[in-house]
């Protein structure tokens, strides 16, 4: 009976890696569960749509895609076993992490030794995709450290009449806190005052003595950046103590969404992805390839996602066949994706920058009389190369 | 940084009305852990998962009966101590008669399979029942502070739910025998008390506490996974009173309350995540057993 199981597992193996082997394998780690699941595992699932897409129409020349995906919870230890067993067992030409920031060390540490590329997809970009890029590491998110504060208190300073008193918030995470730490500097460059930092635990049941703090210190102007719970739930624990300045953050999935919720016009959001109310062609595709794969979450959640699968399908076409993690690698380092208006302008990848050589940023906030989200700034474009 | 512009006492009233509703939320959160270990001698760890379940109950009412509000919170209240019971006939009663750590292990065993269900069921995606129910979160004037709508409702449950407690404890028949389990369960049952209908009402009532304390987070804040973290984060504070008992939670979780957010707001913003357990390590070493806890239940905390 025991010898039975054994060749039947053996035959299960051997049939997995034929099958792998006339296929191109993607390998993901991604908290797809945990406290920061809501704004990554959708990134994930409209991958996969858009994978299932793909094979739909017959494969990248000719050969279907296979993406497996790993759930690491956000947690640096199963990160670092997903990525061992997808790089050494599931034999991946490319791994995506699409996780925190914790996670990082231990996955690249595991993509260098087995020498395949690693794509950060909806996971916050590190410094190392950006000039002077690092070989194996590339990143499409569309949310970039520095840059983000760049454009956010750009904006302030040309909407503000009044002197600006700026209150920062951030979460008790290595990037967030980095961010903030950056923004309260530039504050200063920009002839701002900086009022209050508050760093908030990831999570807390009750915001609302972080916020007291935040509104003692009487910011006329509010810069939050971290994940979306944290900056909108001290947004609005400040509200209900009585706050009344300005709040501009970060635009993550679910934004467009939550201005709908929310209907402050004092509220805004900077992001870099097109909202949905643009009604461009390509997010009647984004709509169909959704509709298609079964994914759960509000199409306006999905624009990530779907660019991540542009991007696997892009470089895994200009890697040929048969595929090896070099060639592919080789292939995203010269990579150019057309995103029809997803964002302000082409993702292009060079030898030296694995981020993107211009951001796009657009700003949006709750029109009370239109009764609709509304664009208050079009694209306004930062020069990656010139940072 | 930056002059304040509160005035001393306004400012100490809304320190004050933060450290109430702070208290609250880990109250009613502690309240749950309280409930089973004293009664049955299990540490729950999937409260936190039990209170989620608890607020995506909320959840789908609301969503099922949007129209009648009140009809959708009894019955998520109600399914909330459904779930407790049924967790008991399940699965905990089968761990009667085992080691402690067995029953504690079946209790994380239990909290990876809500967090996994929850996710498979409605996703990961953010919720938001209290918009469902059609009702707001209004800020409300408490002299010169401000507290919010839900934030109130967490004083007055916690109080109304401790008041009720008490009460039940001490003048009902079935609280005398969840006292009598909890002091003496070989006892109990030789005077004819069925010790399982006993902890079958302590784990409904403790998951229904603890569900209520996730719903009213869901409608402060929102639903989603993060109800877990927060879950652990009262267990300090029963620590601190006393796992055995319900006046040491109230206690400990006044006493963890306020120096949260006074460090938070004198000192650093940081320290609020590891305030709770500095309090419990500074208890560990004057009063291992907490504030109230029982000196012989030490071996098992």
């Amino acid at each position: 009976m025991h010898s039975r199981i054994i060749v039947a597992a053996a035959l299960a193996a051997l049939a997995q890696a034929v099958a792998a082997q006339d296929a191109y394998v993607v390998g993901v780690t991604g908290a797809m569960t945990g406290p920061q699941a809501g704004i990554l595992a959708p990134v994930v699932e409209m991958a996969g749509a858009y994978v299932n897409h793909i094979n739909g129409r017959g494969g990248i020349n000719g050969k279907q895609v296979r993406l497996v995906v790993a759930d690491d919870q956000g947690e640096p230890s199963r990160a670092a076993a997903n990525a061992k067993k997808l790089v050494s067992q599931d034999n991946v030409v490319l791994l995506l992490n699409s996780s925190v920031s914790s996670t990082y060390a231990p996955v690249v540490a595991e993509a260098k030794r087995a020498g395949v590329p690693l794509y950060y997809a909806g996971a916050v970009c590190p410094k190392e995709t950006y000039p002077p890029a690092d070989a194996l590491q590339f990143c499409s998110t569309a949310f970039g450290a520095t840059l983000d504060s760049q454009a956010a208190l750009d904006f302030i300073k040309r909407n503000s009449k009044e002197p600006v008193r700026l209150g920062l918030a951030g979460m008790a995470i290595p990037v967030s806190r980095g961010e903030i730490d950056y923004a309260e500097g530039l504050a200063k460059k920009l002839g701002m005052t900086p009022v209050d930092k508050e760093i908030t635990p990831p999570p807390t049941p009750d915001y609302t003595p972080f916020a007291t703090k935040l509104k003692d210190a009487n910011p006329n102007w509010m810069w939050a950046w971290s994940p979306w719970f944290a900056q909108v739930r001290t947004y609005e624990a400040m509200r209900r103590i009585g706050w009344q300045g300005r709040y501009i953050t970060w635009a993550h999935l679910n934004a467009e969404e939550e201005l709908a919720r929310i209907k402050d016009p004092d509220f805004y959001v900077i992001g870099t992805n097109a909202f949905f109310e643009d009604s461009l062609p390509i997010q009647a595709e984004i709509r169909a390839v959704a509709h298609r794969g079964n994914v759960k979450y509000p199409v306006t959640y999905l624009t990530e996602g779907y660019i991540v699968g542009v991007v696997i399908e892009t470089a895994l076409k200009n890697a040929g066949w048969p595929p090896t993690p070099q060639k592919v690698a080789g292939a995203m380092s010269k990579l150019k994706v057309d995103l029809k208006g997803l964002r302000g302008g082409p993702l292009e990848w060079t030898k030296d920058n694995h981020f993107r050589t211009r951001q796009y940023y657009r700003v949006w906030h709750w029109d009370a009389q239109k009764n609709a989200v509304v664009r208050v700034q079009d694209w306004q474009a930062i020069d990656v190369a010139r940072q | 940084m930056g002059s304040r512009v509160r005035g001393n006492d306004d400012r100490q009233v809304q320190l004050a009305v933060n450290i109430v509703v702070l208290a609250s939320i880990y109250a009613l959160i502690s309240c749950g852990y309280v409930l089973i270990y004293r009664v049955s001698r299990v540490l729950s760890l999937a409260h936190g998962e039990l209170m989620l379940l608890g607020a995506y109950g909320l959840y789908t009412t609301a969503s099922l009966f949007s129209r009648s509000p009140l009809l959708a919170v009894a019955m998520a209240l109600l399914l909330a101590a459904v779930i407790g019971l049924l967790v008991y006939a399940l699965l905990m009663r089968r761990m009667t008669g085992e080691s402690v750590l067995a029953a504690v292990l079946v209790t994380i065993a239990l909290g990876i399979l809500v967090r996994g269900l929850t996710v498979l069921i409605w996703s990961t995606q953010e919720r938001h029942p209290l918009n469902l129910l059609g009702w707001g979160n209004a800020s409300l004037p408490i002299g010169a502070a401000r507290i919010s709508g839900v934030g109130l409702a967490f004083v007055v449950i916690t109080a109304a739910l401790y008041g009720g407690l008490y009460i039940f404890l001490r003048y009902t028949h079935w609280g005398i025998r969840m006292r009598a389990a909890g002091q003496n369960p070989l006892l109990a049952a030789q005077r004819g008390i069925n010790l399982h209908a006993v902890y079958a009402l302590a784990w409904a009532l403790a998951t229904f506490t603890g569900g209520i304390a996730g719903m009213l987070i869901a409608c402060d804040n929102a639903l989603d996974q993060t109800m877990v973290t927060i879950g652990l984060k009262a267990f300090p504070a029963a620590l601190v009173g006393g796992l055995d008992s319900l006046l040491g939670a109230l206690a400990g979780s006044l006493i963890v309350a306020c120096a949260e957010v006074l460090l938070i707001y004198y000192v650093d913003p940081l320290l609020s995540e590891v305030v709770p357990f500095a309090v419990l390590i500074a208890m560990l070493v004057v009063r291992p057993w907490g504030l109230f806890g029982s000196r012989e239940e030490l071996d098992r905390v």
